[in-house]
């Protein structure tokens, strides 16, 4: 796999072909998407390009990627993001994930510490930690789509899509997107049963950053989730909530850029 | 032709604010609603209906909807266990147990086989592929949903036709390791076996498999363009052209002594579509899984582009119909004997033919004694004056096991 140079909007791992947002230059930060596919106009893009070369692959299913037959487990995702780890040149990258793609920053950590210099989860999911009968993670799937907007936006009606504005282009990215969410994190509904045990294996500095009004996976959640990552910093972001890196650009840049730089 | 009797067994009796309050009639609403002691009268009636059909000579048919008003049949291996063995003569169609949202498809095949065995020969299999709501209620991930559905069915079938001893299966989607089910079918190779799609490619693999293909509400144009889809999958594949008897035409039919009489009592029907289809979007229209993506361009938005079309389900597009519309739609069949056979015949003759005819006779309102007298009405005066149906060549016919 080669990076390429340029813009360089495709990528190709291990003969599956991955749609990819690259931008800037300098240390390597590798970027998991969460629910969204990253769009390539979003503020915090740019900003984060200031420190580093930042490329976001779409994940197969997901946005343009095409999903290869019987490609359809997080297995098959943690997989194909170790194997592009593999194939950087540089020794080390900086992950980042966001949501669900933190789950898979945090799969691939626990799996590939060595290939990282730093971590950063954005409200991950990925682990169940209260009892068999509270759900931790909003079950955007089976939840009223008024419900799932309020709670996934600290301010919704300024941030949260709408659809009657969005592109028939847009809307049909944003189906697809949730088509191949649903077919990998169905269930267990978006948790690994397993991961809570190996996130001590984490070796590297990360940082949990999380929305305070984040109502997908609360703070509470996230603390939770710092204290089986040995070291990690844990830290809340004021008027945000599932997706501070949206609602918070500038702040978001300037946390994670302080990271990046300790 | 076959003539099948098909109830839902719905419970209408839960007050029209709660349903009106409600955003789905269906897997949410609080089983607080539903009156056990009223549920235990419906299934008394309901059942008795079906043992009446055994008299008359009309076939049953054996649902399962789950979590909601639209039927109280979400157990239903057990309501076809009480059918198998209550009714004695008429056959027996299950339309179905849901497979894409049971784990082990051998248990079902178990289920069916014991069903046969107690009817002694009587089971028909009919395979369903869920609604968007069941779903949800059946915690089956909706996402590869198609797939799921005809694995189940080769599992299903492999097993009802092994008899020398355990075997082994590792699908995509399941895994037995230890497959050997007691008792064997009675019917062998296996009972005759059906599915309810309208969806081309299913009706094309229909076609090719030699499965019965029934079309539930989906009016005459659906059902044809479904008919004529399994007839080129055949030809294509080389084997002879199906008769009528690969093919079944369901719609609600009510038959009274009277036109008057039958549009009335038939008109209660309609709540099944008008009050009992309502769900939430993210059952139906966001549901991931059961649209393509593409559709997604129309069916998110709340105010459509100009020109546009939203692309629903079929159910769908029946909320809110009269009896007017759904006759003219060939969804309902209402009115005295002769005209229910007209309607019926002028459907038949839409479609290019169909040798069963499921008739969804009670459903919302329509009491007991109004289902008896619509269902002996239409054993006595319509039934025997359709047209036999016509047999597919080197169909393998069931027959009894030594």
């Amino acid at each position: 796999m080669a990076l390429g140079n340029g813009n360089g909007e495709r990528l190709t791992v291990r003969g599956i072909e991955l749609e990819a947002v690259r931008r800037g230059a300098g240390r390597p930060i590798l970027l998991l998407h969460g629910f969204q596919t990253v769009n390539p106009t979003t503020p915090f893009l740019e900003l984060l390009a200031h420190h580093g070369e930042v490329v976001a692959p779409s994940g197969p299913g997901f946005g343009h990627s095409p999903r290869p037959k019987d490609f359809d487990t997080v297995y098959d995702l943690v997989h194909l993001y170790l194997e592009l780890l593999d194939t950087l040149p540089d020794d080390k990258v900086t992950l980042l994930g966001f949501s669900f793609g933190g789950w898979l920053a945090a799969e691939v950590a626990v799996a590939c510490s060595h290939r990282l210099d730093k971590l950063v989860l954005v409200d991950p999911l990925g682990i169940k930690v209260s009892d068999r009968e509270t759900p931790d993670i909003l079950d955007i799937f089976n939840k009223s789509p008024d419900e799932v907007r309020r709670k996934s936006w600290h301010d919704p009606d300024r941030f949260a899509p709408d659809f009657n504005q969005m592109s028939d282009e847009a809307l049909v990215t944003y189906a697809r997107n949730r088509e191949a969410l649903c077919l990998y994190a169905w269930h267990p509904y978006m948790y690994n049963p397993q991961l809570p045990r190996w996130l001590g294996r984490i070796k590297v500095p990360t940082l949990l950053l999380w929305g305070e009004s984040d109502g997908v996976v609360t703070p509470d959640y996230g603390r939770a989730y710092s204290r089986l990552i040995p070291g990690s910093q844990f830290e809340l972001i004021d008027c945000a909530g599932h997706h501070p890196e949206i609602e918070q650009p500038e702040i978001f840049i300037e946390r994670v850029a302080g990271f990046l730089k300790q | 032709m076959q003539a099948w009797y098909h109830c839902e067994n719905v419970y209408p009796f839960v007050p029209q604010e709660v349903l009106d309050r409600a955003d789905s009639v269906r897997a949410s609403l609080p089983n607080k609603y539903c009156d056990p002691g009223i549920a235990a009268n419906l299934f008394a009636e309901c059942l008795d209906e079906h043992l009446l059909c055994d008299d008359l000579g009309v076939n049953v048919v054996s649902i399962e909807h789950h979590s909601g008003i639209n039927s109280l049949y979400g157990a239903s291996p057990m309501i076809l266990g009480i059918l198998a063995r209550q009714t004695k003569k008429v056959r027996i169609l299950s339309l179905g147990t849901l497979i894409t949202i049971r784990p082990d498809p051998v248990r079902i095949a178990e289920e069916y086989a014991t069903a046969d065995v107690i009817s002694k020969g009587r089971l028909e299999i009919g395979f369903v592929k869920s609604g968007d709501s069941e779903m949800v209620s059946g915690n089956a991930n909706p996402v590869g949903y198609v797939d799921r559905f005809w694995e189940a069915i080769d599992l299903i079938q492999k097993t009802l036709t092994s008899h020398d001893g355990p075997f082994s299966w590792e699908g995509k989607y399941f895994t037995h390791r230890h497959v050997n089910i007691w008792p064997p079918v009675y019917q062998r190779p296996h009972p005759p076996m059906w599915a309810a799609t309208g969806d081309p490619e299913t009706s094309a693999e229909l076609g090719r498999r030699g499965m019965v293909n029934a079309l539930v509400l989906r009016g005459p144009e659906a059902s044809k363009r479904a008919f004529d889809t399994y007839r080129d999958a055949r030809r294509e594949a080389g084997l002879p052209a199906p008769g009528t008897d690969r093919f079944a035409y369901a719609a609600l039919c009510y038959v009274g002594e009277t036109d008057e009489e039958g549009l009335q009592v038939g008109s209660k029907t309609l709540w099944f579509l008008n009050t009992s289809l309502k769900q939430s979007p993210q059952m139906s229209k966001f549901l991931p899984g059961r649209m393509p993506p593409e559709a997604a361009a129309q069916n998110y938005r709340t105010v459509p582009r100009p020109g546009s079309q939203a692309n629903l389900r079929p159910g769908q597009s029946l909320i809110g119909i009269t009896a007017e519309q759904a006759i003219a739609r060939g969804i309902l069949c209402a009115g005295s004997p002769d005209t229910v056979y007209r309607q019926i015949m002028d459907i038949y003759e839409k479609v290019g033919g169909f040798g069963h005819f499921i008739f969804i006779g009670r459903s919302g309102f329509l009491d007991h004694q109004e289902a008896e007298k619509g269902i002996k009405l239409l054993a006595k005066e319509v039934l025997p004056r359709l047209p036999a149906a016509t047999p597919t060549p080197a169909a393998e016919p069931a027959r009894a096991a030594e």
